[in-house]
């Protein structure tokens, strides 16, 4: 199967440029962190390919469906969701420092997806409750906006390294400040997206949008952190410790996705 | 507003309240999830102790999302929401409406030198040129002379972004709304109905009892397909709906594809077969030509040319392990002959040689000269449709629109405005260029930017 030959590409050059990421902080070279980029440019090319070709491979066997049906291609969508922000926010803010937090995470992703043996990577026919349009909306809102979480706790963590001096090289409070807000309101967006979709599908397919499900309430919990997080920074301007705790609270999401 | 002085008034404009409220919603959520509800609560219950069971019981913990609580907490959201919205419209529309000019005192206070021109052309030329490049991006323009020789051009932009805020307040009204309306006025039920058979009610969820519906459904087939490793690919019922006699409807069911009708819904839930289904017999005279017949338990048919008939005394899928096997009964002149017909009698012959001769019961060839075959038993499906009606689901469907248009406006949009002044500043013109907004400095800070550099290459064109 060459979608997976690729995909070890990916989860490879992501390591590649982790690395090179730390070279960068090491040796305080701007050289080691523009080939960190290029490798992850790298990375997402091989990635993005592999996820196409997977498609394509579901045609083959006549199932037909986008690669985004089982727990595998959810974990391989997420990492890519995660990289892809990530290439734009470097390439929006022209600053690296972010890449040391972001790219463990989805290298750490890919190779818990390849090497779980409980997790199959087996192109699957779908039942007929996932043959859905809504349903491949929802995955993709969801892990788009668990990608811009991601992000923000890798910002939250930023924030609380700051001042030790090992960690010199991470920008100033008030800019880790904004975007962490930025990628908090995206993440919202998206959760918000997600909840819709995935309730418009419930419609379709159980009928009723809303049935109080664990997974369902788990990610109603953490809506509403992030709308408490939105009220309080704009109403009473929260800042700093405080909102950094709360660029953390992605987590209960998560867990609920992987508690499913 | 006098009713700002209210006590219990201001307490609903508190956002301290909205933040506690959705922080007790949180915590009771995560109860709702920690301790099992509804049907699920029963087991749990035979756990723990009585006294507790009963404390839980009464605090509805069993049941936390139709809860009292539950139901405070929306009330007292809604109330925060409304009085809070209706707290700040006054402004929100003063910033909407406000004249440009009028409020922003010290507009041209303190700007960097980036932001400031020296020219020679007179100040008309310039405010011809200046509003030129501003609507270039900015659609409203005012032209405002505030005293002799010096005009202020005001350009605006996303204005309606004040109202996004609202829209997302709103959205949640209307969906909260929506889920009580569903919660009180909407049922849930389920009905079986067998191919060819009909249903005009159904059972509803939680053992509430049965709900006749508006039409009656007949199920006329069912289909079952399946992927190559024995996965279901499609269910689909081919259903007709009839009211008073009259054909309302007549279509296929799918998963994912609900028929609805009436103000109620008919989603395909589930499926199955019934054992009374028909078999499909097949008989010759001695080996020579086969003719099959399909027939019904209790049912017969003749034989040709030899006076008997074979009637079909049980049906079954799978008798004692070895398969579909049909009873028959031949009655004829020389007495009646009974015995089984297997589907698959080659192999119980290949596992077990010689047993039709051990048993004359299972040998098809017992009334010579005629041998029986079963080709099949035809399952006889039913399909198992879910029927609901939620009288909220638009409103809810609203909020959702409402809502994402809101965020959108909220997050992604803002209020910016932008003045030029052009004034006679001894021998020379000056501009001057100013900008506010309601929130994204940064994307403002690039608009002006962009602003000031056309102003100074046209600056430099027109000068040579
Ligand atoms: C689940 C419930 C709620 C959600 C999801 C929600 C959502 C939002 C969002 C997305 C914003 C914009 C924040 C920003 O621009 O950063 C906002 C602002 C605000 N919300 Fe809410 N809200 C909720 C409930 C409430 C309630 C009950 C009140 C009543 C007091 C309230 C009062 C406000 C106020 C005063 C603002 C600032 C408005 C402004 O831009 O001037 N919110 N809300």
């Amino acid at each position: 199967m060459t979608n997976t030959m690729l995909l070890s590409w990916a989860t490879f050059l992501y390591f590649g440029a982790f690395v090179f990421y730390l070279f960068r902080l090491v040796f305080r070279k701007e050289f080691w962190g523009q080939g960190a980029f290029y490798t992850v440019i790298g990375g997402l090319g091989a990635h993005t390919l592999s996820m196409l070709l997977r498609w394509k491979e579901s045609y083959a066997l006549g199932f037909g469906h986008a690669p985004l049906s089982n727990f595998y291609e959810s974990l391989i969508f997420f990492a890519w969701a995660l990289i892809l922000l990530y290439v734009i926010v470097e390439w929006r803010i022209k600053d690296r420092s972010l890449g040391v937090f972001v790219l463990p995470a989805a290298f750490l992703l890919l190779a818990f997806a390849s090497l779980t043996p409980s997790i199959s990577n087996r192109i699957q026919a779908l039942v007929p409750a996932l043959q859905s349009n809504w349903l491949t909306s929802h995955v993709v809102a969801c892990f788009l906006g668990y990608a811009a979480f991601t992000v923000a706790f890798a910002i939250g963590i930023m924030y609380f390294l700051r001042n030790i001096p090992l960690f010199g090289f991470i920008p100033e409070g008030e800019t880790l400040n904004e975007l962490l807000y930025q990628h908090a309101v995206l993440g919202f967006v998206f959760l918000t997206l997600g909840i819709m979709t995935g309730s418009v599908w419930a419609h379709y397919a159980w009928g009723s949008y809303w049935s109080w499900d664990p997974k369902e309430t788990w990610s109603l919990i953490t809506w509403l952190i992030y709308a408490v997080m939105l009220h309080a920074r704009y109403v009473r301007g929260w800042k700093g410790d405080r909102m950094a705790v709360l660029g953390v609270n992605y987590l209960p999401g998560l867990h609920s996705y992987l508690q499913s | 507003m006098t009713k700002q002085k209210n006590p219990c008034w201001s307490f609903f404009t508190s956002v301290y309240l909205t933040i506690t409220l959705l922080a007790l919603m949180v915590i009771l959520s995560i109860v709702g999830t920690l301790i099992p509800q509804q049907d699920a609560a029963r087991g749990f219950i035979q756990g723990i102790s009585p006294g507790l069971a009963s404390f839980l019981q009464t605090m509805q913990a069993f049941d936390v999302f139709h809860s009292v609580w539950f139901f405070l907490l929306m009330l007292l959201l809604c109330l925060n929401l409304i009085v809070c919205s209706l707290n700040r419209w006054p402004l929100t529309w003063k910033q909407f409406r406000g004249a440009p000019l009028a409020e922003e005192k010290g507009l041209f206070r303190g700007l960097t030198p980036e932001r400031i021109f020296m020219c020679d052309e007179d100040v008309e030329t310039m405010t011809g040129r200046m509003e030129v490049l501003l609507s270039r991006k900015y659609r409203k323009i005012i032209v405002n002379c505030e005293k002799e020789d010096a005009i202020i051009i005001c350009g605006e932009r996303g204005r309606y972004s004040r109202f996004a805020v609202y829209a997302v307040h709103v959205s949640l009204l209307l969906l909260i709304m929506g889920a009580f309306t569903g919660a009180f006025w909407g049922w849930e039920g389920y009905v079986n109905i067998g191919e060819g058979e009909t249903a005009d009610a159904i059972d509803l969820k939680g053992a509430e009892g049965t709900k006749k519906l508006p039409f009656t459904i007949r199920c006329d087939k069912f289909l079952v397909a399946f992927h190559e490793n024995g996965a279901p690919k499609t269910f689909r019922s081919d259903l007709t709906f009839l009211q008073d006699g009259k054909t309302l409807f007549q279509g296929p069911l799918l998963m994912n594809h609900t028929i609805s009708l009436e103000g109620v819904r008919v989603y395909q839930a589930s499926y199955g077969s019934s054992p009374d289904g028909r078999a499909s017999l097949a008989f010759s005279r001695g080996g020579g030509e086969e003719k099959i017949i399909k027939v019904g338990p209790g049912e017969s048919f003749a034989l040709p040319e030899k006076n008997g008939t074979v009637q079909i005394a049980r049906i079954e899928e799978d008798l004692m392990k070895m398969g579909p096997a049909v009873k028959i009964i031949v009655h004829s002149g020389e007495g009646d002959v009974s015995c089984w017909v297997f589907q698959h009698i080659d192999k119980i012959r290949e596992m077990s040689p010689g047993v039709t001769e051990q048993i004359p019961m299972f040998n098809p060839a017992l009334f010579k000269p005629y041998i029986f075959v079963l080709k099949g038993i035809e399952e006889r499906h039913y399909t198992g449709l879910q029927i609901s009606s939620d009288p909220g689901a638009p409103l809810v469907a609203a909020a959702a629109v409402f809502m994402m248009m809101g965020l959108m406006g909220t997050f992604f949009a803002s209020h910016r405005r932008i003045w030029i002044k052009i004034e006679r500043a001894g021998e020379k013109t000056k501009i001057s260029v100013a900008a506010r907004t309601n929130k994204h400095r940064v994307v403002l800070d690039r608009e002006v930017r962009q602003l000031t550099e056309r102003i100074k290459i046209s600056l430099e064109a027109g000068s040579t």
